[in-house]
């Protein structure tokens, strides 16, 4: 895979008869305009896991939603402590420029394909502190954020509600995640 | 214990390295980095570096009307918003000089109290997972939200409370609320208890805490440190007692302390001094006065007289305090606050080197500190 | 933790021992002294305050008076008793510089450090200034000054 898939004229000759090469972004283009793609999405919507990285006030309803009383399992929620193991991300409060290079790190350091929230009116656009020396406003612009919910901090429902939402976005194919293409060298 | 432990130096044998810890990381709500310089299992050199969420909130305060401040005084930190809105507002009192009325004190005790109820809960919970007690920290939880019930059933609001006011509180109690709260805390009493008890007979968490990060009274005096990290080590220090605010005068109630000074200590003084609240709070529910909850001529454009005020209270974590300078305009001239979990903070470093890697979770998660506050 | 006792008289005791270094005694409470201090005595007296119970440094702050006036706040309270002494030192504006105390109570470290970043006070033989909660960037912009052109960030 690390020359830009195989290079399928040179092979060609070798082949048996009736055996035909393709790349896995062929076959990831089979499916993306199959039913089978409808299948993965279901898949994809039921195991939310999102990353526990509580920032601000809102991280802690970040945490009481995760476990009992609120209990997101329900739904395929549940939450990691590893950037790795997740697949949302929930930008939960106050981002200062020394923070941000840290949080696009942990961004990157997550596997495809993710999704971002925004949790609260800080990540939103900067909340009570938006006029401070330090923070950082406009995130939108530097993650692809799928769900905004507004609150300063929401309520767990609207937490749930906004993963709901999401979701929907991914059965609808709407979401902005990135599905990489492993001819790109992605994983 | 090193007390010039604050800056790491590079390694310089083979056989030591650098661990960096952070800036995301589960030991507690709020990005930190602490860097640790190890040689084996052994701690050398540790420091904390904070920042990550730096909000400039003294800068803010300065340009908002003391009424603005208000609500922006729960974002100091988000577990303990009601003993900051306390304290504002006391602070705000002296400089009017103004009172609260009798009934509105009974109120700013009880809400104070069940936060201390609340963010206690939380900090056991979080530790509680650090040493790999999940279960602890579901039933922590599931606690809590009795009692953040409780809080909304008064304020309308899970978090960030804004309930004080100058000269009063934001509202009365709805009906029927002591019966209700008698009724959680109740069960919350009979919880706590059996959750103590598995704490303090699980011999495999016993082992784990009993005797970790140690920190003596007198190497806590030294460090600055108050709450229930000092109570932890003997030092009866509790500005409840020591400066009697608000009606803490009138209310019976003991200062819980514990003589090890160690991880487990500090985890006992919380769950102890969550029964300590209740039976205030069980006080105040019985003593409150009928009568206003707030002044009749509430200010709404607040004009202090130029003076400067430093006021402080018991926070769930220690000391808070609030340094606040009036020249006569709408706004502060000048906002300082003296976070207890800045203080905490500081004093984690020294305390962690000479441990051994995998204690750092269980001692950095009993400071119980809270990020939002030591950055501000 | 000494076993004197401890109250306002040592505020009396502080303007003898130190006749021209400490001025404008004033008692507004009963929990609370303020006292104007001479910013070159600062160890000496903290040292005679520690000496005699005050052993928690509660909070070191700056305060900016444009144009000329810069002051750092000193609380100084004690483990056992409830008195909260508040110590002002003014020092120049153009060239703020006053000595460190981490060598008498340990934690003014990262208040003096804080004050710095935020002020531009340099405290003398601090062991490690440098700045704790902003960007090093930053470091020089001194952003909690009253004339400090960053505030408010309206990007
Ligand atoms: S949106 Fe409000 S509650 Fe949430 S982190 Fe910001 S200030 Fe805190």
């Amino acid at each position: 895979m690390e020359e830009g898939g195989l290079g399928m004229g040179e092979i060609e000759a070798e082949l048996p008869p009736n055996v035909t090469v393709t790349s896995a972004s062929a076959i990831q283009e089979f499916i993306k305009n199959s039913p089978l793609q409808k299948i993965v999405n279901w898949g994809r919507k039921n195991s939310l896991w999102f990353m526990t990285h509580p920032m601000g006030c809102c991280g802690i309803e970040q945490i009481c939603v995760g476990v009992a009383h609120y209990d997101t399992d329900r739904f395929g929620i549940i939450p990691r402590c590893s950037p790795r193991q997740a697949d949302v991300m929930m930008i939960s409060g106050y981002v200062s420029k020394k923070y941000l290079p840290a949080l696009k790190r942990v961004w990157d350091q997550m596997l495809e394909p993710r999704w971002i929230l925004m949790m609260g009116e800080c990540a939103i656009s900067g909340g009570p502190w938006w006029e401070s020396y330090s923070t950082v406003t406009h995130l939108d612009e530097i993650f692809p954020v799928d769900i905004y919910i507004p609150g300063c901090p929401p309520r767990p429902e609207a937490l749930l509600q906004g993963f709901i939402e999401l979701q929907k976005k991914i059965v609808a194919e709407q979401d902005r995640t990135v599905i990489p293409n492993p001819a790109d060298g992605g994983v | 214990m090193t007390h010039e432990a604050t800056q790491i130096t590079s390694p310089t044998k083979p056989s030591e390295i650098l661990l960096h810890l952070g800036p995301q990381h589960p030991l507690q709500p709020g990005p930190f980095l602490l860097d640790l310089k190890i040689e084996g299992e052994t701690i050398r050199e540790a420091e904390l570096k904070i920042g990550y969420i730096h909000k400039g909130m003294e800068k803010v305060f300065e340009d908002r009307t003391y009424l603005q401040i208000l609500p922006l005084t729960d974002r100091i930190c988000y577990l303990a918003s009601n003993s900051n809105n306390d304290v504002y507002c006391r602070g705000v009192e002296e400089l009017l000089g103004i009172e609260p009325t009798e009934r509105a004190k009974y109120l700013r005790v009880l809400t104070n109290e069940l936060c201390r109820l609340q963010s206690h809960l939380l900090g056991i919970g979080e530790y509680a997972t650090d040493v790999g007690f999940l279960t602890m920290f579901i039933y922590m939880v599931r606690e809590r939200e009795g009692v953040v019930s409780l809080l909304e059933a008064i304020t309308g609001s899970r978090l960030n409370h804004n309930y004080a006011r100058f000269g009063g509180v934001a509202n009365d109690l709805p009906p029927g609320y002591k019966e209700m709260a008698l009724k959680t805390l109740g069960e919350l009493k009979k919880q706590v208890k059996s959750h103590d008890e598995m704490l303090s007979s699980d011999s495999i968490y016993l082992r784990r805490t009993k005797g970790v990060g140690v920190l003596t009274a007198k190497e806590a005096g030294e460090l600055g440190v108050a709450g229930p990290p000092l109570r932890a080590a003997g030092v009866e220090y509790d500005l409840r007692r020591m400066e009697p605010y608000l009606v803490y005068d009138d209310l019976d109630f003991k200062v819980i302390t514990q003589t090890d000074g160690d991880v487990f200590s500090r985890v006992k003084v919380r769950l102890l001094e969550i029964l300590e609240s209740i039976y205030i709070i069980e006080q105040c529910l019985d003593q409150m006065p009928s009568g206003p909850y707030k002044q009749d001529v509430t200010p709404y454009i607040t004009r202090p007289k130029p003076g400067e005020v430093y006021a402080r209270i018991e926070d769930p974590r220690g000391e808070m305090g609030m340094y606040i300078i009036s020249d006569g305009s709408d706004k502060p001239y000048r906002f300082r606050i003296r976070g207890p979990a800045f203080a905490t903070a500081q004093a984690l470093p020294p305390l962690l080197v000479g441990g051994y890697v995998a204690d750092v979770a269980a001692i950095a998660a009993s400071m119980d500190s809270c990020t939002s506050e030591v950055d501000r | 933790m000494g076993d004197e006792k401890i109250d306002k008289t040592i505020m009396i005791e502080l303007s003898n021992t130190f006749k021209d270094a400490v001025s404008d005694v004033d008692v507004p409470s009963p929990n609370r002294a303020v006292a104007r201090i001479d910013p070159g005595k600062v160890k000496e007296i903290m040292q005679f305050l520690l000496d005699n119970g005050f052993d928690h440094l509660s909070c070191v702050s700056g305060v900016d008076y444009p144009p000329d006036k810069m002051e750092v706040v000193y609380h100084v309270t004690s483990y056992s008793a409830p008195l909260v002494i508040t110590l002002k030192a003014s020092l120049p504006r153009d060239d703020p510089n006053i000595d460190s105390l981490c060598g008498i109570y340990w934690n003014a470290n990262w208040y003096e450090r804080e004050t710095y970043e935020l002020y531009g006070i340099k405290f003398n033989d601090c062991p490690y200034m440098k700045v704790l909660l902003l960007i090093e960037e930053m470091e020089g912009e001194w952003p909690l000054r009253k004339d400090y052109a960053g505030y408010p960030d309206l990007t």
